[in-house]
C-alpha cells in the first residue's frame, strides 16, 4: 500500500477549506469517492479532484504534494493517522484536532494548532500568528498534545492556551503566551515584548532573558528537580530541545494583574 | 387574483369546523365567499386529501430585542455550528438557539407559522426590538411591553397613585413602544434586584418601594382589562426555577383577583420540593387550578433536550442560575434602571434528573389541562429549546406511544417522581389548531387571524395527513401568508414581509407632562426620541402596521 497522495494541480486562486480530506474521514474510500467531495473555496465548491491530482490508496497516511499557504484547515479535527504536508499550510492547520500526527514540510499560516485536543504536530519552517490559541470567540486555545516548531512563530503564540506543549526552536513575537490559562511553551530563540501578557497560569521556558513588563515579577534563582523530568520527556523529539540538561532557572512569577500564577523560567 | 385551494380537510376551531371537507378562495389576501360561477379562477391548487389549518401563530417567543443580541454575541459557536448557505429566495444566516432574524424568519415559515410575538420588548430598548423584527421576513409579529419593575411605574404605585393614572401610563407606554400587550417579569424583582434582594415572593416587600408583587399583579392586571386590551397581562412570575415555586405561582393567579391573567412558560413555575432530591412535579396543582380558574391563561415553556440558551429579563433568577451555565458563561446586567437582562447558556440533559423531571412537568402541564384555548404551545423559544422543537413537542402531545417511549429513555429517578405514563391523554389534530391558531390569535386579541372564516387574512398552512406528526409537522406542502405562496414543500418559495400588530388604547395625553418632566431629570433619552415612530416600523413600505382593536375603557366590572 502507498500513501494516498494528493499533489495540487496548480496554484489556487481562493483559499481551499481542506477539512474533509483527513485520514479518519477518508478511511475505506475509493480515489473516485474521494475525488468526489466538495470542498468549500470562497463562496463556490470544488470538486477534490479538480484541485488535486490524487493516487495511492493508505488513507492512515496522507500526503499533500506541491502544498501552498492557500490550503486552509488541513487536519482539522483529525482523529487518527498521519498527514505529511510538501510545501506550505494555510490557516488552522490541525485545528481542533484530536489525535495522529501532522508533519509539515514547510510554513504554516495564523491558527495553527488553535483548540487542538491531543496528538502532534511538526512544523519544519515557520508559524504565523495566534498559534495554539483560541478561535474567534472561544475561550480556551489549545488544549492538549505537542506542537513543535523547527523554525519562527508569530504573534500571540499560545493565547489562552489550556493545556498542552508548544515547542518553539526559533523567535517569537510579541505577545507570546497572552492570557494563557495552563500548559507549557518552550522557546529556544528571541522573545517579543509583552511576553505573559495577563498570563493565569501555565509555564514558559526560555533560553535568553526577556523584556519583561511591570507586572511579572522576578523570583530568584532556583534548582527545580522536575525539569530534569521535563527534559527526559523531550528526549525522543527531533528537535534540539533533546539536548536541553539543566534545571538551574530564573524564575519570574506573573502576571500579577491576572491571579500571578503563572511563570517564566529562564535556563541559566 | 383569485386562488382556490380545492378539496382540504379543513381545521378551523374558530368556527368549530372540525376536519371537515371545504374549499377555500383566496383574492387580494382575505379569504372570501364562493365566487360566481363564471369567474375565472387564476390559479387552483389540488389539496384534496390534505389537512389545513390556518398559519399557526407563536404567542411567545423571543425573536427581538437587546438579549437575544447579547445571546447572539456571546454564542458563536451556536453560530458557526449551524451556518445556512443563501438560495435564490433566502438570504444567508446561522444560529441553532438564536438564530439570525432572516433565517428566524424562513424557518418559522417553513414550519407553516406566519406570526411570532416578542413576549418582552422593553420601551427603552424598543426601536432595537422593532429593527429586528422588521429584519424578519415573512411572519407578522409584534411585542409586550415589559414593565412592572420600572422606576416610574413603581414610583407611581409607591405613591399610591389613582388607578386612571396608571391606566393612562399603560396606554402611554404602549403607544410609545408600539406593543400589543403588557408583560410583567419578576414583578418588582428585577428592580429589587438592584437594591441587593435576592429573593422576592409575592407577599414580600421590596425594600426601597414598598410596594409587594402582589401590588403590581394586582394594578397592572387591572390597567390592562380597563384600558379594553384584549392580551390579558402576561406574566413571568417570581421565583422561576425555584423548587417549590407551585405555591408562588397559585398565589400569583390569587393576586388578580378574577381579572385576566396569563402566565407565561409555567413549566417553569411549576416545581414542588419533595422527594429524596427536594424536587417534584407541581404540574397537577397547577392543572387543577388552570381548569378551575377561567380568568387564568398560561403558555407551557416545554422544554426540550439539547443545547439552547436562557435568555430573560428576569436578572435575579438569571443570576442564580449563571454558575449552571453551559458553555460556562453569563451575562447579567442592568437596562438604563428600567429592568434588567440575563443571558445563561444551557445543556438540556435527559440523563440529568432535573432535567427530566422538567421535561415531563411540561408535558404533563400540557396534558392535564382540560381547556386548549387556555393552554398554549411554547418552548419560551429560545430558553425551553429552540423553535424549531415544535414539530417534536406536538408529536409528543399526539402519540402516546411515541411520549412513552421518550419518558422511558430518561434519568431513572425522574421516572419515578413524575406520573406521566398514566396520561392516556393524545391531543387531536382540533385541540393543537385551538393552541396553535384559534387559541393564540383570540389570546393575543388578532381579529382577522388564526382561522379560515371569509374575511380573515388567507394566512393558510396545508400538510399532509402523517401518522408522524413530527414529520407532518416539519414539513407543510403550502404555506400562504396574506394570499401569496410562501412555502412548498417545507422550502421557502418567495420571500414577503410580514406586518406588526399593535394595538392603542386611549388615554390622557396631558400625562406627557409629568413624563417630560420625569426623562428630563432622570432618564439617558430624550421622552421625544423614547417614542417609536409608526414611519419608523413602516421602514419605507416593508413594514406596515396593523392596529387590532382596544375595546375602550370600561369600568371594573368583572
Amino acid at each position: 500500500m502507498s500513501a494516498l497522495t494528493f499533489t495540487l494541480k496548480s496554484p489556487a486562486q481562493q483559499r481551499i477549506d481542506l477539512s474533509p480530506l483527513t485520514p479518519d474521514k477518508l478511511a475505506g474510500k475509493s480515489i473516485a469517492d474521494i475525488g468526489a467531495i466538495l470542498l468549500q473555496s470562497g463562496k463556490t465548491k470544488l470538486r477534490t479532484d479538480e484541485v488535486f491530482a490524487i493516487s495511492g490508496d493508505d488513507s492512515n497516511g496522507i500526503v499533500f504534494d506541491n502544498a501552498n499557504h492557500k490550503l486552509d484547515y488541513i487536519g482539522s479535527g483529525m482523529k487518527s493517522g498521519k498527514i505529511t504536508i510538501n510545501g506550505g499550510a494555510g490557516s488552522y492547520l490541525g485545528f481542533q484536532m484530536k489525535k495522529g500526527e501532522i508533519i509539515l514540510n514547510g510554513d504554516a499560516d495564523a491558527f495553527a494548532a488553535s483548540g487542538m485536543a491531543d496528538g502532534f504536530i511538526h512544523i519544519k519552517g515557520n508559524v504565523g500568528d495566534f498559534l495554539g490559541a483560541a478561535y474567534f470567540g472561544e475561550r480556551k486555545g489549545m488544549k492538549g498534545g505537542t506542537v513543535l516548531v523547527t523554525g519562527n512563530a508569530g504573534e500571540r503564540a499560545g493565547d489562552q492556551m489550556r493545556r498542552g506543549l508548544i515547542l518553539i526552536e526559533g523567535n517569537v513575537g510579541a505577545y507570546c503566551a497572552s492570557r494563557m490559562l495552563a500548559g507549557t511553551i518552550g522557546i529556544l530563540g528571541n522573545t517579543g515584548e509583552y511576553l505573559g501578557y495577563g498570563m493565569r497560569r501555565g509555564t514558559l521556558l526560555v533560553t535568553k532573558t526577556p523584556d519583561l513588563h511591570a507586572t511579572i515579577q522576578d523570583c530568584g534563582t532556583h534548582t527545580l528537580p522536575f525539569l530534569n523530568l521535563m527534559f527526559k520527556s523531550f528526549a525522543a523529539l527531533p528537535s534540539k530541545f533533546s539536548k536541553i540538561n539543566q534545571n538551574r532557572v530564573q524564575r519570574y512569577a506573573g502576571d500579577l494583574a491576572n491571579d500571578g500564577k503563572g511563570e517564566i523560567l529562564v535556563l541559566q | 387574483m383569485l386562488t382556490k385551494l380545492t378539496g382540504g380537510r379543513i381545521y378551523d376551531p374558530a368556527h368549530q369546523i372540525d376536519g371537515k371537507i371545504m374549499d377555500i378562495y383566496i383574492r387580494d389576501g382575505r379569504i372570501v365567499e364562493r365566487p360566481r360561477a363564471d369567474e375565472a379562477i387564476d390559479t387552483e391548487y389540488d389539496i384534496r386529501g390534505k389537512v389545513v389549518m390556518a398559519g399557526a401563530i407563536d404567542m411567545h417567543t423571543h425573536i427581538g430585542g437587546g438579549k437575544v443580541n447579547i445571546a447572539r454575541t456571546m454564542l458563536p459557536e451556536d453560530h458557526r455550528g449551524d451556518p445556512v448557505a443563501h438560495n435564490e429566495v433566502c438570504r444567508s444566516g446561522c444560529g441553532h438557539a438564536v438564530p439570525s432574524t432572516l433565517t428566524t424568519g424562513y424557518r418559522y415559515a417553513e414550519m407553516g407559522y406566519t406570526a411570532g410575538f416578542e413576549p418582552a420588548l422593553l420601551p427603552v430598548n424598543a426601536r432595537q426590538s422593532h429593527l429586528e423584527m422588521a429584519d424578519t421576513p415573512i411572519i407578522d409579529k409584534g411585542g409586550y411591553a415589559m414593565i412592572g419593575s420600572d422606576d416610574y411605574f413603581l414610583r407611581m404605585l409607591a405613591a399610591k397613585k389613582d388607578q386612571n393614572a396608571i391606566n393612562d401610563y399603560v396606554a402611554w407606554i404602549l403607544q410609545a413602544s408600539q406593543c400589543i400587550g403588557l408583560k410583567v417579569v419578576n414583578p418588582g424583582g428585577i428592580s429589587a434586584f438592584k437594591f441587593n434582594q435576592r429573593w422576592l415572593d409575592v407577599d414580600e416587600q421590596h425594600v426601597h418601594y414598598q410596594i409587594t408583587p402582589r401590588e403590581i399583579l394586582k394594578t397592572l392586571s387591572r390597567a390592562v382589562y380597563e384600558l379594553g386590551i384584549a392580551k390579558p397581562l402576561h406574566v413571568h412570575g417570581n421565583n422561576l426555577g425555584v423548587p417549590g415555586n407551585v405555591g408562588t405561582t397559585l398565589k400569583t393567579m390569587d393576586t388578580v383577583e378574577g381579572y385576566p391573567l396569563h402566565l407565561t412558560h409555567i413549566q417553569f413555575h411549576s416545581y414542588g420540593a419533595e422527594g429524596d432530591r427536594k424536587f417534584s412535579s407541581g404540574a397537577a396543582a397547577i392543572a387543577e387550578a388552570l381548569n378551575k380558574n377561567k380568568n387564568i391563561s398560561a403558555d407551557v415553556g416545554q422544554i426540550l433536550f439539547g443545547q439552547t440558551v436562557t435568555a430573560s429579563g428576569d436578572n435575579m433568577r438569571q443570576f442564580a442560575n449563571a454558575g449552571l451555565g453551559s458553555p460556562r458563561k453569563s451575562v447579567i446586567m442592568d437596562i438604563e434602571c428600567d429592568a434588567g437582562c440575563g443571558i445563561v447558556p444551557f445543556k438540556y440533559k435527559d440523563e440529568n434528573f432535573v432535567n427530566a423531571l422538567q421535561w415531563a412537568i411540561g408535558l404533563e402541564i400540557f396534558l392535564l389541562s382540560e381547556d386548549p384555548w387556555r393552554i398554549f404551545l411554547t418552548t419560551d423559544h429560545p430558553n425551553g429549546a429552540p423553535f424549531t422543537t415544535y414539530p417534536h413537542l406536538i408529536r409528543l402531545l399526539m402519540d402516546k406511544n411515541f411520549r412513552n417511549e421518550a419518558f422511558a429513555s430518561l434519568n431513572l429517578d425522574a421516572q419515578a417522581m413524575s406520573t406521566l405514563t398514566s396520561i392516556d391523554r393524545e391531543y387531536s389534530l382540533y385541540e393543537i389548531a385551538i393552541m396553535t391558531r384559534a387559541g393564540a390569535a383570540k389570546l393575543v386579541g388578532l381579529h382577522d387571524r388564526g382561522h379560515l372564516g371569509i374575511g380573515g387574512a388567507a394566512d393558510i398552512t396545508v400538510y399532509t395527513d402523517d401518522p408522524d406528526r413530527e414529520k407532518m409537522f416539519t414539513t407543510p406542502d403550502y404555506v400562504f401568508k396574506d394570499g401569496e405562496l410562501v412555502v412548498r414543500n417545507g422550502k421557502v418559495v418567495k420571500v414577503t414581509w410580514g406586518a406588526t400588530h399593535v394595538t392603542r388604547p386611549e388615554f390622557d395625553r396631558s400625562i406627557e407632562k409629568d413624563l417630560k418632566q420625569y426623562f428630563d431629570k432622570y432618564h439617558t433619552m430624550n421622552m421625544e426620541n423614547f417614542k417609536v415612530n409608526e414611519n419608523e416600523i413602516a421602514d419605507g413600505g416593508r413594514g406596515k402596521i396593523i392596529v387590532q382593536e382596544a375595546k375602550g375603557r370600561r369600568e371594573k366590572t368583572v
